[in-house]
């Protein structure tokens, strides 16, 4: 499954698939921010998402998926793309949760249902692989 | 959502798609004695980070008109989408399991977009 024997501690492969999760949430919660901050300031190129660079929220939210690429591009070169993607949405059931703690964004129901299905999904791909690592 | 709406969420998921595959192959060859120097590594790298640069900022540009609990879910369809081309052009291995969890997370994330 793995293509080389995996790094221990901070470079662990699992660890920095979670660093990663927690960076792609936190910058998309800080770009929302600064695209509400700014969607008023060019209206004709609004489209190109390049007057978003006005808000520091931005700024700050670049520094957050510069460091999750780095630990992506480290979790890609020991797990395979199709076991780290459908885990590292997790993010499907992170951002909506944090758009609705920290930006005061409505879950309807049906929302609900949705993330609780993704959270399942997760769990189903997540299981074999944390059999397959503990009988390594 | 306005149709020209629709079509940059389209661009900017297959953006996300072929991004992450031509990541996968710098990384998958970055294991090699040349490491970043070969070209092997540097051209699907620098292709990678260009669909992911195109995706990021077309995602902006939807985050100013919608919110941000609708429009990102949509992402959440290139799930099946990469599990299927990291079968196919990276000849990973697909369980059932696999796709079965890929297929409850894409639904699940199709029921967050629609609501």
């Amino acid at each position: 499954m793995t293509t080389q024997s995996k790094p221990t501690g901070f470079g662990n492969p699992w660890f920095q698939l979670g660093i990663s999760i927690a960076c792609v949430t936190v910058y998309e919660l800080l770009l929302k921010r600064g695209a509400a901050e700014t969607a008023n300031l060019s209206p004709r190129w609004s489209w190109t998402g390049l007057s978003g660079l006005a808000s520091i929220y931005v700024w700050i939210a670049i520094v957050f998926v510069i460091l999750s690429l780095i630990t992506w591009l480290h979790v890609l070169r020991y797990i395979p793309l199709s076991i780290a993607f459908p885990i590292s949405q997790a993010v499907h059931v992170l951002v909506p949760l944090g758009s609705w703690l920290v930006l005061g964004e409505n879950i309807i129901g049906l929302r609900w249902i949705g993330i609780a299905l993704v959270s399942l999904g997760l769990a189903v791909v997540a299981k074999p692989v944390a059999r397959l690592e503990e009988e390594l | 959502m306005k149709p020209i709406s629709l079509v940059i969420v389209l661009i900017a998921l297959l953006s996300a798609v072929a991004g992450q595959v031509f990541l996968k192959k710098a990384m998958e060859s970055s294991h090699g004695a040349a490491g970043f120097r070969s070209r092997a590594v540097a051209i699907p790298f620098a292709a990678g980070i260009g669909l992911m640069t195109a995706q990021f900022f077309l995602n902006l540009g939807l985050l100013q008109r919608y919110d941000l609990s609708f429009i990102y879910p949509f992402q959440g369809l290139s799930v099946i989408i990469i599990t299927f081309v990291a079968a196919v052009t990276l000849r990973e291995k697909l369980t059932l399991q696999l796709v079965a969890g890929s297929i409850l997370i894409s639904v699940g994330v199709a029921l967050v977009s629609l609501t």
